[in-house]
Formats: C-alpha cells, sequence, structure tokens
C-alpha cells in the first residue's frame, strides 16, 4: 500500500519548552485530506496528539493550521494536492499554542464583542423591503466561518503589536455596514479602535480564505475609504451629519 | 495524568447546547430576565460552530396567506408528513409561532433571501403543499447561527463557555442542581451549579456511521437523561436523507429537488414518479429513502464503495444561473469532495443517517418534568413531528421552541427564589467519574467499538428493518455496552484529550443505540420512517401512541404515551 509521510509539530507547553516536528507514515487513500492523516495518526500511531475538528466538510472553520506553512483548513486540504512535495503541519502561529496543532483563537471572541451590533432603521414600514442584489452584498461578508486563517496570515498581526483587529473583523465590520437597513456608521470605530488604518492591503488575506471572500478588494478598501471620507472629506461629513440629523443614515 | 482542580460556577439558568435552539433560548431567557438573571451557555465546541450551521435548505414559515398558504395547510402538511404520530396540539401552536420567530430573525439582520419585489422568497420544500422553506442561499442554518449569536451577544448577563465536555447532571428527588463538565483545553472539571438549565445538544448523531451528522453530535446530553431516569420518547424513528453524498454521507440539501433536480436510477429513469405520482420528487424524505432503496435492493442503482450503491441526482433541470446562486455551496461540495460538478454531471447520493425525530419527553415550553430541568431542540421530543419530520420544519421548531423553553424557564426562575446547593458528595462524584474514566478497565478500544456500532446500525436498524435484524442488533448492541465499560484509553493527558471524550462519547452513543433498537423491535408496525418489513402496514389500533423509554436500574421499561389529535383524523398517505 501506497503511504503518505507528513511532518507534524508536536509541542506541550505546559512541560515542553521547545517544539518539534516528528515525521509519521500513514497509509494512503483515495481523496485523502490532511485532517484525515491527523485522525489517523491520532488513532493508530500516537493518541497524544492534539487537534482541533468537527465537520469535516469545510463549513465549521476548527481545523485551521499551515500546511506547509500556509494557512488552511486541514479537511479541505486534499494530500494528493501536494504531490511531490514533503507535508509539513502546524499550528496556526498568530496564537498561543495549547497543545500541538491546537491554538487558543479566543482573543477574536472580545474583538467581535466590540464591533457595534446591526442597529435597523427606526421607523421601517413592515415587512421589510431589500432587494437581492443588496442581500448578496452583505451575505458574501457573512459567509465568513471564522476560521481566522486570514488573520494567522495576517503580518501586521504576525509581527507587529499594532491594535489592528485583523481581516476577519473587518469583513464583520463591512457585512453590518452594508446590511441595506442597517443605520449606523462603523468606519470611526474601525479606523481609531480596530487599527484599520494598520493594513497595507497586500491582499494575503483574500489568498487563504477558503470560502473565497473578496476581503481586501469588497470590506478592507470599502471599509477604508469610509473611514477616509468619514474623517476627511468635508462636505462627507457635512452631508453626514445632516442626515444623521433626519434620523436616517 | 490529571490533578482535578474543581472549579464550581453559580448560575441561574445553564444551557447546554450553542445551536440554534440554545442561542435562541439563551437570547429569551436575558430578554425575559431583564438583567436580573445570571445565565450560562456552555458547548463542547467552541459557541459559534454547532452542528445548526449544516443546515441547508430552509425555515418553514406561512408568510404570504393572501396568496394561498394558511396555518391549516402547515399543519395539515406536518401532520400527515409526521404519518399521525404528531401531536396536533403542538403543531397548531408551532406553524402559528413560525412566522413571528423566522420575521423576528430578519430584524435581527439575517439575510434572508428575496422576491423581485423585494419581500422574503421561499421555496418549495418535501411534503409541504406549498413553498413556504424561507432561506438564505443553500446555508440557512449557518446564517441563523450567526445571526443569533450576534443577538446574544447584546446582552451582558450571559457567560459564554467554549469546549466544556459535559458529562452529567446533578438531579436529586427529582429536581435539577447543576451541570458537570470538563475544560477540554485544561481538563479542569467544572461544577456549573445552577436552579435551572435547558438540554440543547442536539439529536443522536453519530449513532449511524453513514451520515450528514458532524462527528460533534454524539448525543451526549440525551444520553445522560436517559441515565438520569428521564422518559426519552419515539427514538426509534431516525429520519435517513434522501441525498447524502457517497461516500461521506456529506448533506445535499432538499433544495436541490425543491429548485427542480431530480432523482434517477441507473436505468435513467425518475423512478420516483412510480412511488409518489403527485410530489415525485418532493415527497416526503421517508418515502423517498425507501424508494430509493427499494431501486438499489432490486437491482437499479449504481455500484457504490463499501457497499454504498448509489443512485443520480441529477442537476440539470435546475438551470446553471439558479445553481450558480441558490446552490452555491452544494456545487462547491460536489467539486471538492467527490470532483464532480453539479452544473456537468449528477451527482451519487443515498439515504443517510440525518435527524432524531424523537428526544426528551417534554412539553410545548420545553419542560422535562424534572424541576428545574427544560429541553429544546432536536434533544427534545414535543412532538411535532411524530414519526417522519418534514425537511424546513426543524430550524423553525428549534427558533420557536428554543425561545419557548428561554421564556418559560426564565419565568419561572423569576417567580421563585427556590435556591439549590452542593455537597461535599458532589465534588467527589465528579471528581471520581472521571478518575475512573482514565483508568485501564479492560483491552477494548473506544474507536473498536464505535466502529462495530456504526456497522450495526447501519445494517440493522437503517431505511428497511425486521424482527431478525433487530434481534441481532440489540444482542451486539447489548455486547457493547458491556465492552464500552472494560475499555482502556490510550492517552492520559489533561490538555484537549480526545481520546478521553471519544471513550465518554462512544458510551452515550451506545447506550442510546440500545433505545432505539428496543423502541423498533417492539412497535411491530410501519410509520414514517420506522418501516419493517414484517409489518409493512400503518397500526392504528395498536401504535397510534408514542414509545416511552425509561432506564430503571439498568433496565429499560416501556410504556406508551397517547397521541393528541385535533381535527386531523389519520387517513392513509398518499403523494
Amino acid at each position: 500500500m501506497e503511504t503518505l509521510k507528513i511532518s507534524v509539530y508536536r509541542r506541550d507547553p505546559a512541560t515542553e519548552g521547545e517544539g518539534k516536528y516528528v515525521d509519521y507514515e500513514v497509509p494512503m487513500e483515495e481523496g485523502m485530506v490532511v485532517l484525515d492523516a491527523m485522525k489517523y495518526i491520532e488513532k493508530h500511531i500516537d493518541p497524544s496528539l492534539s487537534l482541533r475538528w468537527n465537520c469535516m466538510a469545510g463549513k465549521c472553520g476548527s481545523c485551521s493550521a499551515e500546511i506547509n506553512h500556509r494557512p488552511s483548513l486541514m479537511c479541505k486540504a486534499r494530500v494528493d494536492s501536494y504531490k511531490g512535495q514533503k507535508i509539513t503541519v502546524s499550528p496556526l502561529a498568530a496564537y498561543p499554542l495549547i497543545k500541538d496543532l491546537v491554538t487558543d483563537v479566543s482573543q477574536n471572541w472580545d474583538l467581535l464583542k466590540r464591533i457595534p451590533k446591526f442597529t435597523p432603521k427606526e421607523g421601517l414600514e413592515k415587512p421589510w423591503k431589500i432587494s437581492q442584489v443588496d442581500i448578496e452584498r452583505s451575505k458574501e461578508f457573512k459567509k465568513c466561518i471564522e476560521c481566522f486563517l486570514c488573520q494567522d496570515v495576517c503580518h501586521v498581526i504576525r509581527e507587529h503589536n499594532s491594535g489592528y483587529f485583523g481581516p476577519r473583523h473587518v469583513v464583520k465590520a463591512a457585512s453590518l455596514d452594508m446590511h441595506p437597513l442597517d443605520a449606523l456608521d462603523r468606519s470611526t470605530f474601525m479606523n481609531k479602535d480596530a487599527g484599520l488604518g494598520y493594513c497595507n492591503i497586500t491582499k494575503c488575506c483574500t489568498e487563504v480564505c477558503p470560502e473565497e471572500i473578496h476581503i481586501t478588494d469588497n470590506a478592507i478598501i470599502p471599509e477604508k475609504e469610509r473611514a477616509v471620507n468619514a474623517q476627511y472629506d468635508p462636505i462627507a461629513m457635512i452631508v453626514r451629519a445632516r442626515r444623521k440629523g433626519r434620523g436616517n443614515k | 495524568m490529571a490533578i482535578y482542580l474543581v472549579e464550581i460556577f453559580d448560575y441561574d439558568l445553564v444551557i447546554v447546547g450553542s445551536g440554534l435552539a440554545g442561542l435562541r433560548a439563551a437570547i429569551e431567557a436575558a430578554k425575559v430576565g431583564k438583567g436580573k438573571l445570571r445565565i450560562a451557555i456552555i458547548a463542547k465546541n467552541q459557541l459559534m460552530r454547532p452542528h445548526s450551521i449544516s443546515a441547508e435548505g430552509g425555515s418553514a414559515a406561512v408568510l404570504y396567506m393572501d396568496e394561498g398558504d394558511s396555518f391549516d395547510l402547515h399543519a395539515y402538511d406536518t401532520i400527515k408528513g409526521s404519518d399521525y404520530l404528531a401531536d396536533q396540539d403542538a403543531v397548531e401552536f408551532f406553524v402559528r409561532q413560525c412566522p413571528v420567530d423566522i420575521l423576528e430573525l430578519e430584524h435581527w439582520g439575517i439575510p434572508w433571501a428575496r422576491r423581485e419585489d423585494g419581500r422574503i422568497a421561499q421555496r418549495p420544500f418535501g411534503g409541504h403543499s406549498y413553498p413556504r422553506a424561507t432561506f438564505a442561499a443553500d446555508r440557512t442554518g449557518f446564517y441563523e447561527v450567526h445571526t443569533l449569536y450576534d443577538t446574544m451577544l447584546k446582552y451582558g448577563n450571559i457567560d459564554k463557555f467554549h469546549e466544556q465536555f459535559v458529562y452529567d447532571f446533578l438531579i436529586d428527588n427529582n429536581t435539577f442542581r447543576g451541570v458537570l463538565a470538563f475544560d477540554i483545553p485544561t481538563g479542569e472539571i467544572r461544577i456549573f451549579k445552577a436552579r435551572a438549565a435547558i438540554i440543547a445538544t442536539g439529536g443522536l448523531g453519530r449513532l449511524y456511521g453513514y451520515t450528514t451528522y458532524s462527528h460533534l453530535v454524539t448525543g451526549d446530553g440525551l444520553a445522560i437523561a436517559l441515565r438520569r431516569g428521564l422518559r426519552m420518547k419515539d427514538l426509534e424513528f431516525v429520519q435517513f436523507h434522501p441525498t447524502g453524498l457517497v461516500p461521506s454521507g456529506i448533506l445535499i440539501t432538499e433544495g436541490v429537488r425543491g429548485d427542480g433536480g431530480i432523482l434517477r436510477n441507473a436505468k435513467g429513469e425518475r423512478f420516483m414518479e412510480k412511488y409518489a405520482p403527485s410530489k415525485k420528487d418532493l415527497a416526503p424524505r421517508d418515502i423517498i429513502s425507501r424508494s430509493m432503496m427499494t431501486e438499489i435492493l432490486e437491482g437499479r442503482g449504481y455500484k457504490g464503495p463499501d457497499g454504498l450503491d448509489y443512485l443520480l441526482l441529477d442537476f440539470s433541470p435546475i438551470g446553471d444561473e439558479k445553481i450558480k446562486e441558490k446552490l452555491s455551496q452544494v456545487r462547491e461540495i460536489g467539486i471538492h469532495y467527490v470532483g464532480l460538478d453539479p452544473l456537468k454531471s449528477p451527482l451519487p447520493v443515498r439515504p443517510s443517517a440525518h435527524y432524531t425525530m424523537g428526544g426528551i419527553d417534554i412539553t410545548t415550553t420545553g419542560y422535562t418534568g424534572v424541576t428545574g430541568l427544560w429541553a429544546a431542540g432536536e434533544a427534545g421530543c414535543i412532538s411535532i413531528h411524530g414519526s417522519n419530520r418534514l425537511g424546513s420544519n426543524s430550524t423553525s421548531e428549534c427558533v420557536v421552541f428554543g425561545k419557548q423553553a428561554g421564556g418559560d424557564s426564565a419565568k419561572w426562575l423569576l417567580s421563585n427564589d427556590k435556591q439549590v446547593n452542593l455537597s461535599e458528595g458532589d465534588r467527589a462524584y465528579a471528581e471520581n467519574f472521571i478518575a475512573d474514566a482514565y483508568k485501564d478497565k479492560g483491552d477494548n478500544d473506544p474507536y473498536d467499538i464505535k466502529r462495530e456500532l456504526w456497522k450495526t446500525m447501519d445494517r440493522d436498524a437503517y431505511v428497511f428493518r425486521n424482527e431478525k435484524d433487530l434481534t441481532e442488533g440489540l444482542k451486539i448492541v447489548r455486547g457493547l455496552i458491556e465492552r464500552s465499560g472494560k475499555i482502556t484509553i490510550a492517552e492520559k493527558g489533561n490538555v484537549y484529550n480526545q481520546n478521553l471524550i471519544a471513550s465518554l462519547e462512544m458510551k452515550n452513543l451506545v447506550e442510546l443505540a440500545e433505545v432505539v433498537i428496543y423502541g423498533a423491535l417492539q412497535r411491530k408496525e410501519s410509520r414514517g420512517s420506522h418501516f419493517r418489513t414484517d409489518f409493512p402496514k400503518r397500526d392504528d389500533d395498536n401504535y397510534l401512541k408514542h414509545t416511552i423509554i425509561q432506564k430503571v436500574g439498568g433496565e429499560l421499561k416501556l410504556s406508551y404515551k397517547p397521541v393528541t389529535l385535533t381535527k386531523w383524523k389519520p387517513e392513509a398517505r398518499v403523494y
């Protein structure tokens, strides 16, 4: 039987100061994904291997890791797509390690909580009428499965302690800002509190998004534009102030 | 190995499970409690990743009465779909509440699909005589979960606990006192002392090997309830979704057929014309699954891997544009998991274990009969689904009855100041439970037992059942229960120990399997999802009643409970 050679990062921070890569051999199967290989190792070779996983269908966003140092969902990474290359699996580097491939991504829960919530305009006639085109615009961002691969790949988060919330959170803000009936303007918050200005649009986040959300073009750049307009464009500021006075956006 | 740090929390209300029912319950309890209740929501995984995100097709609600839909029609469809085992008073309440709660989600920001005029669009679904499945592309459950999660964040008095494995409830003298769990990232034991709890842990899930359920769903709440003597209702009724993708079992939404997709056998025939001349591919799931298995067993299927013979789901009548807009996730699943693009090729499908009609016997407000204990969603059985659930009624159920359970428990908490106390013994019990789980008790491997369970259930308690298979299955499962007490878990660490979790989940599953098979063996008729080849007819004289099974002194005790009929008399079920 054909076997797959795969190298996996192992470390229990409670007892080990340094991590190490351990090589494993697992039997190859048709359509096998990296998560299958990890589960095989856990069940048949070394039960102490820790990993976080759940739906195995690319929907839940649990099994994020780095495969050959590229942030990826292990359940979507087919081993045959790495033909010829050695496969190396390691935890998300941007987050504190819990053990082996499991990281503590909980800082995101607090950031998400801080983004101002959906707030519909007042006095809307019911039932609400929204065009499908407008629904699609905010829906693209609502597709986010919170796998945090975009956060992991972001060099601003990895290398600078800037306070930038990161791409996932800009996508969140965009999903609310682009809801056609939302009344808030989150641009000042995104700029001042969420550090949006630190993003220098290298588009790495868009490249790793398993949901293929156009994070940079459709979320970050429009949010940056809003923030810039809100802060520096005097005409936009007057219009906005008058609109606000009428209880509208 | 573990040093068992026990941390004790003190709450008014603990919600176990963060799927649609749990999230909706938390919001309602916080609303009704007006900041006066201390609420915790705890789940086995990260809170925003429940299995509810996998619900694809839609949520049923009567929104267009002016165009011909009505509460009576939705109720009748549901009751006929249930093969008359649904409690009709509960169904009438449910259908009236659906539009209210579905529109509430809209006001919380969910991206419901629209009609040309900007109002909410609805799609047809199996067994419904009006297109009333409200949807958000083919990821309805996903958008519902995230909308509810975001809404929950508005309430400051809900504490959130991610990755907690719940292994028991403290219940004495028919009164609930707390939840026992361990924190998966640290292994630390936690006692959530609480005056009330809501069990929202979902269905039986991974009782079967070939299933649409994610691996997370292992019936933990149901199994604890069973061990603690609560009444299990109608657990023999397991829904097999017609279109599980071969070989993984991943769900391909009924919305495909709602939008025009067709099932075909190996001869290219649209075989559903034969079995359900009027509804065809949009007949209820039990009927389609049986028709598919008949086609396969009579040799008109395709040979699949590991005995997973299959039929084809043909997307061509839908049209490319509609597939891209409304079924984009299904398309991605096809391309990614079997290398087939539905724009160009049909997908291989076969009935896959999908939903648990039964559950903990509860009232329409979710009350279990144990003081301080409620249940909601798939874990509960009211029953609005009877012996077969209609597609798009479950996500609606979670929202409607999650809200009821949250509201009712909060009102009860506000109306009395009954306190609960922990004893020294509780702490020792909580510790010993886990210490025992780590101990070597024999040479059985938990993963082996789970694999054997899957094989048994897939073979003996699938779409077609009979006395011989069920008897054999029961014998095997009882053997597995015995072996589940004689296991050794290979990994002894505290941090993120999946071996420990897998062994506890496996015990939950084998104990529930016994109830499913036992109930199926006792129900000597065919109704809804439960089809006995040795008793192929529905028998209203003897079995128009709910199965109730309780565990008393380690033995299963069977009783029955009447079905509530209001205005719909049982009649032959023709589609």
